[in-house]
């Protein structure tokens, strides 16, 4: 008996491990058929079923925009429609860099993922992405999409950054972009303080601010209170080398800058609300909190919801610096592992979701900016125009105060004192005076902002182990203090 | 004949493969990226370092502290109820036992979302009182859990034991303390296992109202997400060495109290 009932479980197990593996693997029986499998941000991409009454979007030369099917499926159909072949997405969603990176070393495989700057760059530096094919950054094919309509300033940043010799445009297309700043109410805060990261700091507001639960941000935000006096100075502002020393100063992690930090971080742990993942926007609508460290997008985002409740609110890149970042799509080798259709259809994905119309449907969707200005075809500049734009006589008929905002540095990769008058006034928008510090200024920050922007790095493996060990001393009970020996 | 069915044995299969998949096969993970090294080597290093750091010990600390609050407060306030509901008219118990448990069916993210709010009213800014607020809404979370055991064991406790020590001159006070109480350990001893620990790891109830230091299960979700398994692994070691303890512990109490009981009669 008792040996037979051992070889009944003996059996049980044998015949469950294959069913198991059979879960894992059924999808691959339908040959005809590429399965794109993609791992992007959640709520990251539009997911259809607009309100024709509400959401629908008309721009200036007649364009109507108001989607029924998600952005998946319409890719789906135009693939087969382009290319005559079938193609599968299987779509998943990450909440953290980290996050995905743990899924992909524990065995997850994808062929197209959405991670940010840092993240990106710490890919290629193992080796783990696919370069673009030669005819990806053809401009003269049709549906080039990504090439033809990416930003020229966000291109120069691509092509800039570079790790181990190889610049990011070889192995990732921009996504989404932004800043880090501080999303504010200007009834209690001024637009003075809120332009400066040691706010987060101030006594004034005990109690009463947020900082984003993540190193790499308060990090930022830490290292920017500690050179605040020294990249605020005149001599400093006006120096010919001053992009690049900036670069380096709020990249460093020297053990001298990293024990500041950790010093100024245990002083915000004592002043802030609370170090926040997600309830940051729902605490400034209700006002629980006055301001609070922000991605733009998820500015853009707090600015909608509380401006429906009644409450307006602000968003500023404070002086000092502010954290240029952005997310980039690139393929995995493990997943697309040398198919070419599978390359095709990634290659595909990413000019699909580049196609102006599309990428207008991201933004109104999901608040953040695209880095799409795209090229030749205006519809990126009317969209802006359609959001943010007044003419003179309507302004003054419901009595707005209107200004003059710029934004060609981002359609044509120059600033102002290198373009030429008619680019000039062609990127100039007029705008109520209230979006130069609102929703317009979250999405698409002026010249002075991206001047002092700074593009986070990745940190290799001592770097991040020592500033992880910060973040862990900030976080954590000190007990020997707390004992009174220090 | 009376093999067709299934056997008893055969009964268990199921939940035998289930525990070998998800609870054993993980654990062996877990004992492997706690003692190797980075180049994966077998090493010791990763415990040393956990107890050589004041931070990670007083993280330890700490979440010993909030566990051991919330045990006492969830204790405190859950004996008397237990034992007027144990001691109640029989039909009229179970439905007031239901008014105790009833929380426990909604989700406690929502339950804990409602409490910050009334919370935010009578204290105005939560920050302000972090480890306070802490402690209250892990109690507030895990008092179900005190509750639960703590009334089976005293519903089954004989009511002749008590009428007999009045009846041998014990006031109420001596009758709880000689009588009730000691004869009510095995509950204390399992609500105390199923609040202590899974508090000193609930960080989800901490974050949310905004207590920013970390506790042990912080400090997990922490090293995992820079990538480190190895100290991650370690906190996890510790803290089923620590179950460990409290079971073989526990148990020895209630053997020591059976033992008693035998003696009684």
């Amino acid at each position: 008996m008792k040996i037979k009932s051992r070889n009944f479980l003996v059996r049980l197990i044998l015949f469950c491990i294959p069913v198991f593996m059979l879960f894992g693997c059924s999808d691959d029986s339908d040959k005809d058929v590429i399965v794109l499998r993609v791992s992007n941000w959640e709520e990251y991409i539009d997911e259809g079923e607009w309100d024709p009454e509400e959401d629908m979007i008309e721009l200036a030369d007649g364009t109507v925009i108001c989607p029924e099917t998600s952005m998946i499926e319409d890719f789906e159909n135009w693939f087969y429609e382009t290319y005559g072949r079938k193609v599968k997405v299987e779509y998943s969603t990450f909440g953290t860099n980290e996050e995905l990176y743990n899924q992909m070393s524990m065995g997850d495989t994808y062929d197209l993922v959405c991670p940010s700057e840092y993240m990106i760059m710490k890919l290629i530096a193992e080796d783990m992405l696919v370069p673009f094919s030669e005819g990806f950054y053809d401009e003269t094919v049709e549906t080039n999409y990504y090439a033809k309509g990416v930003s020229p300033y966000i291109k120069d940043v691509y092509d800039e950054l570079s790790i181990n010799g190889h610049v990011l445009s070889e192995y990732a297309a921009g996504y989404m972009w932004g800043t880090l700043g501080i999303v504010y109410n200007p009834e209690i805060v001024s637009e003075e303080e809120a332009s400066h990261w040691n706010l987060l700091l101030m006594d004034k507001y005990n109690r009463r601010v947020t900082i984003k639960d993540s190193v790499r941000d308060a990090y930022f935000a830490g290292n920017s209170i500690y050179n605040e006096a020294l990249i605020s100075s005149e001599a400093f502002l006006n120096s010919d080398t001053y992009k690049t020393d900036l670069d380096a100063i709020l990249n460093a992690t020297d053990k001298k800058t990293i024990d500041a930090v950790e010093d100024i971080l245990s002083d915000i742990k004592e002043n802030v609300y609370s170090f926040e993942t997600d309830s940051g926007k729902a605490d400034m609508v209700t006002g629980k909190v006055v301001a609070n460290q922000q991605w733009s997008g998820d500015a853009v985002y707090t600015l909608d919801q509380a401006e429906e409740d009644g409450v307006i609110l602000c968003y500023s890149a404070p002086e000092e610096a502010t954290n240029l970042w952005f997310d980039g799509w690139c393929m995995i080798k493990s997943g697309i592992e040398g198919d070419a259709d599978k390359q095709l259809a990634a290659e595909a994905f990413i000019n699909f979701v580049s196609r102006p119309d599309n990428a207008v449907r991201n933004m109104y969707y999901i608040g953040y900016t695209s880095v799409i200005s795209g090229g030749e075809d205006t519809t990126m500049f009317d969209y802006l125009d359609y959001c943010y734009g007044w003419d003179e006589e309507s302004a003054a008929e419901e009595g707005i105060d209107t200004v003059e905002y710029s934004v060609g540095y981002f359609f044509t990769g120059d600033f102002l004192d290198e373009q030429d008058e008619e680019t000039i006034e062609k990127y100039t928008i007029l705008t109520s005076e209230d979006q130069t510090r609102r929703q317009l200024f979250a999405q698409y920050p002026t010249e002075e902002v991206m001047k002092r922007s700074v593009v986070m790095e990745y940190f290799d493996k001592t770097e991040n182990e020592r500033i992880n060990q910060m973040w862990l001393n900030v976080r954590c009970f000190d007990l020997y203090k707390f004992l009174g020996f220090d | 004949m009376k093999n067709k069915g299934f056997s008893r044995k055969q009964l268990a299969v199921p939940y035998v493969i289930f525990m070998i998949l998800f609870v054993v096969l993980p654990l062996l993970v877990v004992f492997y990226y706690a003692f190797t090294d980075a180049s994966g080597n077998v090493s010791f290093t990763n415990f040393l370092r956990f107890f050589q750091s004041g931070k990670t010990v007083g993280t330890l600390v700490y979440s010993m502290i909030i566990a051991l609050l919330t045990t006492i407060v969830c204790l405190l306030l859950a004996y008397p109820v237990a034992f007027i509901l144990a001691k109640g008219s029989y039909c009229k118990k179970h439905s007031f036992l239901m008014f105790f448990v009833l929380p426990m069916w909604i989700n406690f993210t929502l339950r804990i979302t409602a409490l910050k709010e009334i919370l935010t009213l009578i204290e105005g800014n939560l920050a302000y009182h972090q480890f306070f607020n802490g402690v209250l809404c892990m109690v507030y979370d895990f008092l179900p859990f005190m509750i639960m055991p703590l009334f089976n064991s005293l519903t089954k406790l004989d009511n002749s034991m008590i009428e007999a020590a009045h009846d041998l001159g014990a006031n109420k006070v001596q009758v709880f303390f000689k009588v009730v109480l000691p004869l009510s350990i095995p509950g204390i001893i399992s609500g105390v296992t199923m609040v202590f620990l899974p508090s000193m790891t609930n960080y989800v109830v901490l974050d949310m109202v905004y207590n920013s230091t970390y506790i042990m299960g912080s400090l997990i979700g922490s090293y995992f997400s820079a990538y480190d398994w190895h100290n991650g692994s370690v906190i996890s070691i510790i803290l089923l060495i620590m179950i460990f303890a409290i079971t073989m512990i526990s148990n020895r109490f209630t053997e020591g109290n059976q033992e008693k009981k035998v003696s009684l009669y």
